[in-house]
């Protein structure tokens, strides 16, 4: 293997440990890093060799399934496609994805969100019914052009943390779970937009957005989901619209 | 009893004013701009219903140094809130599919900025002429 | 300890684990199906893979096609009849992954479109992109949502079965959050926990990868079958090992030695020709073409780099819209992670660890020879890979397989009798006292990242593309010493909550386990075959001795025995395994009559 010219960095990253710690607080790591290493692999050498209490998400190493988010110099990032050379000459500060709880060090609090997308019918309901028997259904490249990009989203949560918005009302359904719905609402198979609308409707669907626009900005997948958010206000706009001239007319 | 114990980080309330928001906070307050505008406005027209002497100290007062002054500024919000607003137009439309594929989001700004000074220039010929 | 009850317990929510609730939910909506997983089902590795999922449906393409190319790509160490089950079932799961949302890339007709891939006579890999298993993955994940008797258990990590009188009945959980331990009974378990790749040390795995399921059931006394076969695919990147897809050959890509010369005609897989050909040259199957760099490597011809030796990956012929529409995964990871543009730069690439062939020995309803017990996807060895898989039938056997593991367990499930709880808590109490000991024993011990690394390091150098019958031995006994010294490792942190360090000392435990099947069942196998290759004097494929399975059995505190089986040969007689022009040849003459 030939020589490669070795640098050292510092990284400052908030430590909680629930069973021993009332508030989160800085630690500082010296590294060794080489042209090609990335914050993740700072952070498994870290743990390797110096403090294996130190507690991550990881897994694929390839930026597709999403675990490694976090706030690394104060954006929301994928620290396994995020590089020390970028980041030198350091320190560089290494927090947990922000605008969610911390259940310890870089892990924070999946579980609502993963609720939150599997609250908006995150499936195909059929516009025709077709048994698998008679094939499939034909979509043309224009079609999946119309929602493709809303299905590349990896579920790795950096959108919400770069939304004030979500800060500020966690109970809003936020950009990643608006552009999963707009994925199936979108596609030329799906029939479900109906069903879906209850979900948008309010203070806890589209309307605590304000176009901050950062979501898609830290997206690492360019899913946009600002786009899912907003195109939608109209959507929740003509529904409510609807509604109240319906009642109207009733009797 | 297990050991979880999730913290929950206070958010900052001034997060409007950090670094990362910044330019979302200036666009905001750009609309405030155009509001301050519509009232200049507003003003105006409440004048000309009041009769000839109250429009005339009306016109008198625009071309007071604090009027242009703050004309200035109101150009500068109202420039930064159109320019914005249609920077945040393709976020509220579904993808435009021509020719099977999307049209990118520059092109649909691009052209509704194009077609916003070229109203705007009309507005200014007709008035000077 | 909290223990829940549950019909049908599957342990991993990869694309197998997703597809099997899918399928027990569906066939048996009245029972209870418990989807556990140590990490969220969106991140299970599945989610990784890139080129594709077999099926044939071009209307000159045939189910023998696929089988004949399938059982010559294992180098006949397939298990035909599953073969046969497998090719017929292929088209009709993509087509459901299609009606559930997966969203394949079209031709401008609207149908789906197929790409060529290594090993394939006639293109049959269904591709969405160059990111099928992620698309595969997030529709089974999406599609899931919808049944309600499917309960998921997010972050729980396996640390033991429940075996008792003969048949499985549950599993002993550790939520990662708490660090707290549950019991779970079930009347059937389906275990689709991935492969064990994670055991070298260059791979394109997750960390994840562990190989957990495969050591629960081979603790249990389930042979590992074919173990020593593991897939080293040819373009990976350098150092990191993250996967280029065999999708960029499929496309026209051409591999390329330091002097810009396409070193694969030297290797049987010739001629070269501008345009890809169908098991021709790039597209041949990955073994031959990890053997061919390991060659290039000792001739000289390779480029250096600095995280090692590699080949050149050129796709500059193909032009900027084809590899950004095609290939966009690939241009990020060459752009964003080594800062190389592939519409003009050539991209380093060499072979990695990507796919464990064996696994949990199965049948070909995906029963294990325990009881109640099932496996599904890259943990079982159920005999369509053989000794080499070809890309793209991976992730259509998660579908056909997870299906067939689903409804399997949900039947079996209904005539079960009920579970045996006093005695299945009991023992479920002595797992988590194991599991507890591991983290409270007193300091002072090794860390377990430095016998990682050594284990790593071991099975890089013994079971490496070529292997040799010393260096075999060296990494049999430095596993040995390595379980020895497993047993005396100490963890510094001792809270219970998010404790990674705890589960990573108890996934060295599986993988040790694991790493001990690949290595004695390697040295065992006297020839050469598939991705098991030998240069110590067993350098040929040896039929008469070896046209078997090899079977790893658990001893405790010993290594493991390595026993055989015979292979289910149906109707297609070992032959030559040959590509490119040679191989056409050997077909031509096959199809010609005997002359008298």
């Amino acid at each position: 293997m030939a020589d490669q010219a070795r640098h050292a960095i510092e990284l400052q990253i908030l430590r909680y440990r629930p069973a021993q710690d009332d508030e989160p607080y800085f630690v500082s790591y010296k590294v060794d890093y080489t042209d090609e290493m990335s914050v993740l692999e700072a952070l498994q050498s870290i743990k390797d060799d110096q403090d294996g209490s130190l507690s991550f998400r990881w897994s694929c190493r390839m930026a597709v399934c999403g675990s490694c988010g976090m706030m690394i110099e104060g954006e929301p990032k994928l620290a396994c496609s995020t590089f020390l050379r970028d980041l030198a000459p350091g320190p560089v500060r290494i927090a947990p994805l922000e605008n969610f709880p911390i259940e310890r060090d870089l892990v924070v609090t999946v579980a609502d969100f993963v609720k939150k997308i599997e609250s908006i019918y995150p499936f195909i309901m059929p516009k025709e019914k077709k048994p698998v028997e008679a094939g499939e259904y034909l979509q043309t490249p224009a079609q999946m052009a119309a929602y493709e990009p809303f299905s590349d989203c990896i579920n790795c949560m950096l959108c919400y943390a770069a939304c004030p918005q979500f800060g500020a009302n966690p109970d809003f359904i936020g950009p990643g779970a608006m552009a999963l719905l707009q994925r199936y609402n979108g596609d030329s198979r799906d029939t479900g937009s109906r069903e879906r609308l209850d979900l948008i409707h309010g203070e806890d669907g589209v309307w605590s957005c304000t176009a901050v626009g950062l979501c898609s900005e830290a997206c690492p997948k360019l899913v946009d989901p600002a786009n899912a958010v907003n195109q939608n206000k109209t959507n929740s706009a003509f529904d409510f619209f609807l509604r109240a001239l319906r009642k109207e007319h009733r009797p | 009893m297990s050991e979880r114990k999730p913290y929950i980080r206070r958010q900052d309330r001034l997060w409007w004013a950090s670094r990362r928001y910044r330019a979302y906070t200036l666009r905001e307050l750009s609309g405030v701009g155009v509001a301050v505008y519509g009232g200049v406005i507003l003003a105006g027209l409440y004048s000309v219903r009041r009769g000839p002497d109250a429009y005339a100290a009306f016109v008198e007062w625009l071309s007071t140094p604090f009027a242009m002054a703050l004309h200035l500024v109101l150009l500068a919000a109202m420039l930064l809130h159109g320019i914005t607003w249609f920077q945040t137009l393709p976020k509220t439309m579904p993808r435009l599919i021509v020719g099977g594929e999307a049209v990118p989001q520059k092109t649909i700004t691009n052209a509704a900025l194009g077609m916003a000074m070229l109203c705007t220039l009309a507005v200014v010929i007709g008035a000077l002429s | 300890m909290d223990h829940f009850d549950t019909d049908i317990l599957i342990l991993g929510a990869g694309g197998a684990g997703l597809r099997a609730a899918i399928a027990a939910a569906e066939a048996a909506p009245d029972l209870r199906v418990a989807l556990v997983s140590k990490v969220y089902p969106m991140r299970s590795h599945t989610v990784a893979a890139e080129g594709g999922s077999a099926g044939v449906v071009q209307a000159h393409d045939t189910l023998d096609d696929h089988f004949n190319d399938t059982v010559s790509g294992g180098d006949w160490l397939c298990e035909q009849d599953v073969v046969d089950y497998f090719v017929s079932h292929c088209t009709r799961e993509m087509i459901q992954l299609e009606h559930w949302g997966c969203p394949w890339s079209r031709k401008p007709d609207g149908h789906v479109n197929v790409r060529a891939f290594g090993g394939m006579k006639i293109e049959r890999t269904w591709f969405a992109a160059d990111r099928s298993g992620f698309h595969i993955l997030h529709t089974l994940f999406q599609t899931s949502t919808k049944y309600k008797s499917i309960t998921r258990y997010d972050e729980y990590f396996c640390v033991d079965l429940l075996v008792e009188n003969g048949r499985v009945q549950g599993a002993v959980l550790l939520c990662l959050a708490t660090g707290e331990f549950c019991a779970v009974t079930a009347r059937s378990v389906v275990l689709a926990t991935g492969g064990a790749g994670r055991v070298f040390r260059q791979n394109t795995n997750g960390g994840i990868v562990t190989g957990d399921g495969m050591a629960l059931a081979f603790r249990h006394g389930v042979p590992l079958r074919d173990m020593e076969f593991v897939q080293y695919h040819p373009t990976c990147m350098p150092g990191s090992g993250v996967l280029f897809t065999e999708g960029c050959r499929g496309e026209g890509a051409f591999l390329l030695n330091k002097d810009g010369y396409r070193y694969l005609q030297d290797y049987g897989l010739g001629p070269a020709e501008p345009q890809p050909r169908n098991k021709y040259m790039e597209l041949g199957p990955r073994d031959r073409l990890s053997q061919a760099f390991w060659q290039e490597e000792r001739k000289g011809r390779t480029v250096t780099t600095p995280q090692g030796e590699a080949v050149l990956l050129d796709l500059r012929h193909l032009g900027r819209k084809r590899i950004e529409e095609r290939l966009p995964l690939i241009c990020e990871l060459a752009r964003h992670f080594m800062g190389i543009d592939p519409v003009d730069t050539p991209i380093p690439v060499r072979p990695a660890v990507h796919y464990t062939m064996g696994g949990i020995l199965v049948d070909i309803k995906t029963a294990s020879p325990l009881p109640g017990l099932y496996a599904a996807g890259e943990c079982s060895s159920i005999g369509i890979h053989g000794a080499n898989r070809l890309g793209s039938n991976s992730l259509a056997e998660l579908s056909v397989f997870g299906r067939v593991a689903g409804e399997q367990a949900a039947a079996f499930a209904k005539e079960a009798p009920a579970v045996e709880t006093p005695a299945l808590l009991d023992r479920a109490r002595a797992a988590e006292d194991r599991a507890l000991g591991l983290l409270t024993r007193k300091g002072g011990g090794e860390r377990h990242s430095v016998l990682r690394k050594e284990m790593a390091d071991s099975l890089e150098q013994g079971c490496g593309i070529y292997r040799l019958g010393d260096e075999m031995r060296e990494a049999c006994d430095k596993l040995a010493d390595l379980k020895r010294r497993y047993d005396g490792i100490t963890i510094e942190d001792k809270s219970r909550a998010w404790n990674t360090d705890w589960i990573s000392a108890l996934e060295l435990g599986y993988q040790l386990d694991v790493a001990q099947a690949m290595t004695h069942s390697a040295i065992a196998r006297k020839e050469s075959r598939g991705a098991h290759q030998r240069l110590d004097g067993y350098t040929e494929r040896d039929d008469a001795n070896y046209l078997r399975h090899s079977l790893a059995h658990y001893r405790e505190g010993a290594s493991p025995e390595i026993a055989y089986s015979p292979v289910t040969i149906t109707r297609s007689p070992p032959g030559q395994r040959a590509y490119g022009a040679l191989g056409d040849q050997l077909e031509r003459a096959k199809k010609e009559p005997a002359h008298g």
